[in-house]
């Protein structure tokens, strides 16, 4: 029962970063409808600028605040990816048939992995000087490391403040019209391509959030972006176009990759837990092909 | 189908629709064929790998074309039916393994026989991930195919049917095994020619598949699979008939790719193949024959041109400027990042393809000098 409670506990706390990747993937789906298979590049290189920024800053401040600035620069950094790759890329497939978005997705994907290890080596590395302590935290029996518990908090941080922009500002408020429908958001003067340019940027930032968070658990190499690539098992699971699904769908795959490493690895050694939600995503879409949240769309001749 | 010289015209379906329907397009043909025959002795032997990897990613990118390009079904997996073809193919090649019947093991037919259970083992896997095609479209299916890639490559390859016979991750076949009849496929040569007759076959036999009652079917759920269900074609068992031709073309594709390397691991099946050959169609033209073989030619030399490029700058700058020794290393990188850009860049600018082009080239020269399309 014990192992059963820090398994769900650590999943949940896992989960939350995914949820937080899974929220830009989901925000880029609602307002422009490009189904993004890049997130796991874009998670790697938040982590890998947030990394090369925290060993810069790291030798003139203290690593707490090192740490926060570099974390707040690749919020920037994310932010001026995220309006260039819609720019230069995305803009001219408004339209397109699902394959080429799709396609074109991967080729950013392609072409952003081999950037990241062009300028970075694919050895792995980690945040040096340690920011979290090894020793974890018990409460209640329940031992949780100190950077599950930062994660956790971090990525509901960023997940208030991104969800709140999206609900209550004026932006946000477009972006919603746009999702909801683009044409009457374009008749009320919504301009569609800023919303774009919005959802990508906040797509880039929350990844590369992601991206650090996972980077500090097991350190940076590329494992994280099949790590990023999780979003998929979570949006398919919570519905694409659903916010509090991408929320739900997170913790809850973060929770089955967590039971399925603690249970199942005696039975099915290796990479069970790297599958299992690729499997869950399988038998799920059999019987509820539109997530938990998503809308189902009914197709006329 | 592109336009035909004037004067030139057909009074039945059949006449339309068969192979060769003018002497100058069958001359071509027998140029091409007679082209492929004396390919190894026209170039450097170096150009005969890049050969024939350009037809193992033609045999491969058929099976993808196939699904994307005529059922229009999206594939992301492909890689996972190849290389349940190519371990298929290595585990009945290997006589502690397998217990074949000596004469057959003599009169060489081994190998084809595994190429051929191969191919229809592959072809029963894809139906099976093919099944959820039933029920989802679109992204719910690219997502059931990448799973396929996921769940059959990382886990069931790697973890289960690699370890068979403690043999670890990646086991080597040994010399002699690669025989079809009398002949032992040992040098370069003969890879080439073993692959450009697969190719052709292959080729071939998807030309005339496309033809028939099936490729028409294929077709009419790719345009609309709704009006197709109307007018009685029954969707759910032509789109499970496209998983497993694909299939069976994606296992030819992995039996032969073996006999070029003398071993087996799996990462040569990794998700990037996978993508790989999807972009090698929407290159070449999605919906094309000639598609495969314009993207496949065009990825590989652009691949090969990048290596030898970087060889030459490293070779020629590596003196006066050492620090630039990490290039070479990173070579695969720039390969990747350039296949990035090249399918973007083709998406936007180039949608139809390679094959597209050819197609308009193809009207000049048939209308010249009085061309009539206005294109």
């Amino acid at each position: 029962m014990e192992l059963f409670m820090q398994l769900l506990v650590t999943g949940v706390m896992l989960g939350s970063i995914f949820s937080l990747v899974a929220l830009g993937w989901v925000l880029i789906y609602k307002c422009s409808g490009v189904l993004n298979l890049a997130m796991g590049e874009l998670t790697m290189i938040g982590g890998y600028v947030c990394l090369a920024l925290y060993t810069w800053f790291v030798t003139l401040m203290p690593p707490t605040q090192a740490f926060l600035i570099a974390l707040g620069c690749t919020l920037v950094v994310g932010l001026v990816l995220g309006l260039l790759t819609e720019r230069i890329f995305l803009r001219k497939m408004i339209g397109e048939p699902i394959l080429a978005v799709i396609m074109v997705t991967v080729g950013l994907s392609f072409f952003f992995k081999g950037l990241v290890f062009i300028i970075w080596d694919t050895d792995t590395q980690v945040f040096q000087p340690r920011l979290f302590s090894i020793e974890p935290i018990v409460v209640a029996g329940i031992a949780v490391g100190e950077v599950y518990l930062w994660s956790f908090v971090a990525s509901m941080i960023l997940m208030v403040i991104f969800v709140s922009f999206f609900k209550y500002t004026r932006w946000g408020l477009s972006m919603q019209a746009c999702a909801d429908d683009e044409t009457a958001a374009l008749s009320v003067g919504v301009s569609a391509k800023f919303v774009y340019a919005l959802a990508w940027a906040i797509a880039f930032m929350s990844a590369g959030v992601g991206g650090t968070l996972l980077g500090n658990i097991n350190g940076l190499n590329y494992s994280v972006s099949s790590l990023g690539l999780l979003v998929l098992p979570v949006v398919v699971f919570g519905g694409l176009n659903s916010v509090p699904g991408a929320i739900v769908g997170g913790i809850t795959i973060g929770i089955l990759q967590n039971l399925t490493g603690g249970y199942l690895d005696r039975f099915f050694p290796g990479g069970i837990k790297e599958i299992a939600p690729f499997v869950f995503m399988v038998v799920f879409l059999l019987f509820k092909p539109y997530g938990l949240w998503g809308w189902e769309r009914i197709e006329r001749v | 189908m592109s336009y035909l010289p004037c004067g030139t015209y057909f009074e039945s379906y059949g006449a339309d629709h068969q192979w060769w329907r003018t002497s100058f397009i069958k001359g071509k043909m027998v140029l091409m064929l007679v082209v492929m025959a004396v390919f190894p002795y026209l170039v450097d032997p170096q150009w005969l790998s890049v050969a024939y990897t350009v037809n193992y990613y033609i045999l491969a990118a058929l099976g993808v074309q196939l699904l994307i390009g005529y059922c229009g079904q999206i594939t992301l997996g492909h890689a996972a039916f190849v290389a349940v073809g190519a371990y298929c193919s290595a585990y009945m090649m290997l006589p502690q393994h397998f217990p074949w019947p000596q004469w057959i093991v003599d009169a060489g037919l081994a190998y084809p026989i595994s190429m051929v259970c191969a191919g229809i083992l592959a072809g029963l896997w894809s139906v099976l991930f093919g099944l959820p095609s039933a029920r989802v479209k679109g992204f719910y299916l690219i997502m059931t195919t990448m799973a396929a890639q996921w769940i059959t490559v990382p886990l069931v390859i790697t973890q289960y049917v690699a370890q068979i016979g403690g043999r670890g991750q990646a086991f080597s076949l040994p010399e002699g095994t690669f025989r079809i009849g009398p002949v032992l496929i040992d040098s370069d040569t003969k890879i080439y020619y073993l692959s450009a007759i697969l190719v052709c076959l292959c080729l071939l036999a998807m030309g005339n598949i496309l033809r028939s009652r099936l490729g028409r079917a294929w077709i009419a759920i790719r345009d609309n699979d709704i009006a197709a269900e109307t007018m009685g074609v029954n969707i759910v068992a032509y789109k499970l008939y496209a998983f497993f031709v694909s299939g069976f073309f994606a296992g030819i594709a992995g039996a032969f790719y073996i006999s070029t390397l003398s071993f087996i691991s799996p990462e040569h099946y990794e998700w990037f193949f996978s993508l790989l050959w999807v972009g090698i169609i929407l290159i070449g033209g999605v919906g094309s024959i000639q598609g495969i073989v314009f993207g496949s030619v065009f990825v590989v030399m652009v691949f090969k041109l990048l290596e030898m490029g970087v060889m030459w700058s490293s070779g020629a700058l590596m003196d006066s400027y050492p620090a630039l020794g990490w290039i070479t290393t990173k070579i695969i990188f720039f390969k990747e990042a350039a296949f990035g850009l090249a399918i973007i860049f083709f998406l936007t600018y180039e949608p139809n393809g390679i094959s597209y082009r050819y197609w308009q080239l193809k009207n000049y020269f048939n209308l010249w000098p009085f061309s009539y399309t206005g294109k």
